[in-house]
């Protein structure tokens, strides 16, 4: 009986002796940091380098889009409608390198809700529009408001550039249509200002701060928000408008930027950005990213490396959509095998970034106590 | 043998003991669990878990488990309030303990996402506290009703404590030897390098060897806590391993109250002495009057709730000495396919992550179409029911009646899903070509789970 108890008293001193004696070896961390990974330079990488600038271009096209509305609402002609036109693009082209970034500042400002909720509500717009009296603010006017809504009220207004003139200069409700305009340019341009002016004062120090991985850490929202951005690729660039989630029923209407028709190479350029984020990538070169925390957590997906399993998928789902061409919604209607095997691509990637990239990183991504031992 | 059996017996039931570690069981128990329904309200997790899921993953024959809408969720939690502190001051004790332990069964039974050994622990413990006189010393009630007061109890309402306490700790070292957490140490090798942010010992963590150490100390410290325990020469060092070990955890890992609630109730293994210096001293801060100077008599109990009792205990004993078995009943690896998990004192033993993406089909059109899971679920529940069979196949069935409801009669549902275990890498989890909408759920061995090959 006696031994039976001391016994593992024994072996419980020992192991107590060693957990003790890695405690105190522990008040030098700098001689053992070498096999951990820099969770910290990767942050400050992705904030410094890809974060901030991505949101500084893009508010610089935002203003541009802003100013372009005020001079076409000054006097529209054909000429400052197409510049229009372009500012809208390129602004829309600018909004995909950020619209992972849904937390802090964005998440404070419902960016992502707000600038892009398509397809957009075009009864609702209309109604707006004819009515004069609207609130932009509620929740309800989110398909209102937003690049979809300057999408439409730009490209599917008319059915050229002359048709669409006419809806800002002769048309009867033209005064309420340009004001309609300048009014959801106005919400883009305040909140994105307000994003922008804490990524570039307070917020970098927050977010290079929680180093941590639970779910508030930047880490854990960065990874978060990677996988909810992916998601609006997937689900909303393409599967919802293939037909996906209704019984095979297409919806070519639905994709975004549906009236200027630039969807395939706006999903382009968002999975570019999605890629970047994860590689570490920018006009600074290949810095810290989520590939090289994979790779120094020796991660594994199928016998081989997880990190080259995403690459591979990044390449993969890359060239099934360069293999479609825009417009988006025609190829829906004829070549809808090239845009779910584009969307099957997406798909297996969801599977690798939301659940073997947080699983072998140990990153929280919900909220609630895990067992305790 | 029988007369060893009988002998032993009667040492458990006549040989009294002094109520003192009763008392103090009950206060530590009462104000843990004030301070954790509190903590768990203002997380905002009543609303969360209860309130805003549209559906809810009940627990195999709990159906009839519904959560109470809005108000009757923060009404159950302000019985949960109220009731802790009644168990705290000893005040209509019986009635206190009780609710507690329904009211706190009962939020735990409505969605199986939260489930956690923890708070099963809880449940397990409120329902022994029932059968116990603890309020029958340094109370409200004995001051009420001073006849009320016992100063001995039998040994048996101390030591069903030390010995759930004991399965507790055991179990879980038990289930520790195995080869994903010694020979891999799998999961603390992803577990630890997630938390080098820490200061002090943040790049420790970051090194393999530390991940060995701790797995096999973790091991070796819960199958040996409950001897050092209770064995009297090594009780005060076991304490100490106690008070170490589950500090260390709380501030590795997001276990919130449980570390606290284990530190609070092993002090029940302290002997009578101990307990009654905690009673002298809280007494002297409360009270001027010293009220342990005076003896009463034992607790007596007659036969027929006596009875009741032992049959309770030894059901309620039975059962958590077989439950941490059941899963060699069924095939497979259990970790993977979690039949027999639950309720067995496993505790951290998985990093396992899953998606899943269900598909509709209607039968008649041979349409399909994909469930955008969100719009059912929140995303703890998601998280949750990606890696767990039984919640997998429930899900199934809450799509095949919305899609029945839509009009599409006998929808085939089938489940797609991805998941990875201990670092394992995702693979097909589910025969995704089995129609979910047609099985049943039971008890036996979900043939449709795809069995696990490492090819690592």
């Amino acid at each position: 009986m006696r031994k039976k108890i001391i016994y593992p008293a024994i072996i419980a001193l020992i192991a107590v002796a060693a957990f003790q004696a890695c405690k105190k070896s522990g008040t030098s961390p700098n001689s053992t940091n070498s096999a951990g990974f820099d969770r910290v330079g990767m942050l400050k990488n992705l904030s410094t380098n890809i974060i901030v600038p991505g949101y500084i271009t893009f508010q610089a096209s935002v203003t541009t889009l802003d100013s372009s509305v005020t001079a076409f609402n000054a006097s529209p002609d054909l000429t400052k409608l197409a510049n229009l036109q372009a500012t809208f693009k390129t602004a829309y082209e600018k909004w995909q390198a950020v619209s992972t970034f849904d937390f802090g500042p964005a998440a404070n400002e419902n960016l992502r809700i707000s600038v892009n909720t398509f397809p957009a509500d075009v009864t609702q717009i209309n109604t707006n529009v004819t009515s004069g009296s609207y609130n932009l603010a509620s929740l309800s006017a989110l398909p209102a408001e937003g690049f979809p809504a300057i999408d439409y009220l730009l490209f599917g207004t008319g059915a050229d550039n002359n048709a669409i003139l006419v809806q800002y200069t002769t048309d009867s409700e033209a005064a309420n249509r340009k004001a309609y305009l300048a009014a959801v340019s106005t919400i883009i341009k305040t909140k994105t200002a307000n994003v922008v002016s804490a990524w570039k004062t307070t917020y970098p120090a927050t977010f290079l701060a929680a180093s941590g991985t639970d779910v508030g850490s930047s880490v854990g929202q960065l990874t978060n928000e990677l996988n909810e951005d992916f998601e609006v690729l997937k689900n909303f660039e393409i599967g919802i408008p293939a037909g996906t989630e209704s019984m095979g029923t297409t919806f070519p209407t639905k994709v975004q930027a549906y009236y200027s028709k630039i969807s395939l190479h706006l999903a382009l350029l968002h999975l570019q950005a999605i890629q970047n984020i994860y590689l570490g990538q920018s006009a600074a070169g290949n810095g810290l990213g989520f590939d090289d925390y994979l790779v120094s957590a020796k991660a594994t997906y199928n016998s081989g490396s997880l990190n080259d399993a995403i690459i591979n998928q990044f390449a993969t789902a890359t060239a099934k959509l360069q293999a479609l061409s825009d417009p988006l919604a025609n190829q829906i209607a004829t070549n809808l095998t090239g845009v779910t095997a584009a969307y099957a691509a997406l798909q297996l990637q969801t599977v690798l970034l939301k659940t073997d990239m947080p699983s072998a990183l140990g990153i929280l991504i919900t909220y609630g106590d895990t067992d305790g031992d | 043998m029988l007369n060893y059996i009988r002998e032993k017996f009667n040492s458990f039931t006549k040989t009294d003991r002094h109520i003192a570690p009763l008392a103090v069981l009950r206060m530590a128990f009462g104000s843990i669990m004030l301070v954790s329904v509190v903590r768990f309200l203002l997380k905002g997790w009543v609303y969360a878990f209860y309130i805003k899921p549209r559906f809810h993953f009940t627990f195999y024959g709990f159906d009839w488990v519904r959560p109470l809408g809005a108000t009757g969720m923060y009404v159950l939690f302000t019985i949960l309030i109220i009731t802790s502190i009644l168990v705290t001051i000893g005040l209509f004790y019986r009635i206190a303990i009780t609710t507690f332990f329904l009211c706190f069964t009962y939020v735990e039974l409505i969605d199986k996402t939260t489930y956690l050994n923890h708070y099963y622990f809880i449940s397990v413990m409120a329902f022994l506290m029932i059968l116990v006189p603890a309020n029958r010393y340094f109370s409200v009630d004995v001051f009420r009703k001073p006849e009320l007061k016992n100063t001995y109890v039998p040994r048996w309402a101390i030591d069903i404590f030390k010995f759930q306490l004991f399965i507790v700790y055991f179990f879980a070292g038990l289930s520790k030897l195995n080869y994903d957490w010694l020979i891999a140490a799998m999961p603390l090798r992803i577990w630890l390098p997630a938390s080098s942010h820490l200061p002090v010992i943040g790049g420790l963590l970051t090194q393999l060897w530390v991940a060995y150490v701790f797995s096999w100390f973790g091991a070796l410290f819960d199958l040996s806590i409950g001897f050092l325990l209770i064995n009297s020469a090594t009780r005060k060092f076991g304490y100490l391993l106690v008070v170490v070990f589950h500090l260390a955890t709380a501030w590795f890992f997001k276990i919130g109250m449980f570390p606290y609630v284990m530190i609070f109730v092993t002090i029940v293994f302290f002997s009578e002495d101990t307990h009654r210096k905690i009673i002298g001293y809280l007494s002297r801060i409360f009270s001027k009057r010293d009220t342990i100077t005076y003896n009463t008599g034992s607790y007596q109990i007659s036969l027929a709730p006596k009875r009741i009792i032992y049959t309770l205990l030894l059901l309620h004993f039975s059962i958590q000495l077989f439950l941490p078995f059941r899963f060699l009943l069924y095939p497979g690896k259990l970790y993977w396919t979690e039949e027999g998990y639950r309720f067995s004192w496993r505790v951290m033993l998985m990093e396992k992550g899953g998606t899943a993406f269900f598909h509709v089909k209607d039968p008649r059109t041979g349409k399909k179409t994909e469930i955008i899971n969100s719009q059912y679920l929140t995303n703890f529940q998601e998280s949750q029911m990606s890696t767990q069979p039984d919640m997998i196949l429930q899900f199934a069935h809450i799509l095949a009646a919305d899609y029945q409801q839509k009009g599409i009669k006998n929808p085939i549902v089938t489940a797609e899903s991805y998941v990875t275990l201990n670092g394992s890498g995702s693979r097909l989890y589910i025969d995704s070509t089995v129609n979910l909408a047609t099985i049943h759920d039971g008890f036996d061995h979900k043939k449709w789970i795809l069995p696990f090959h490492n090819n690592n």
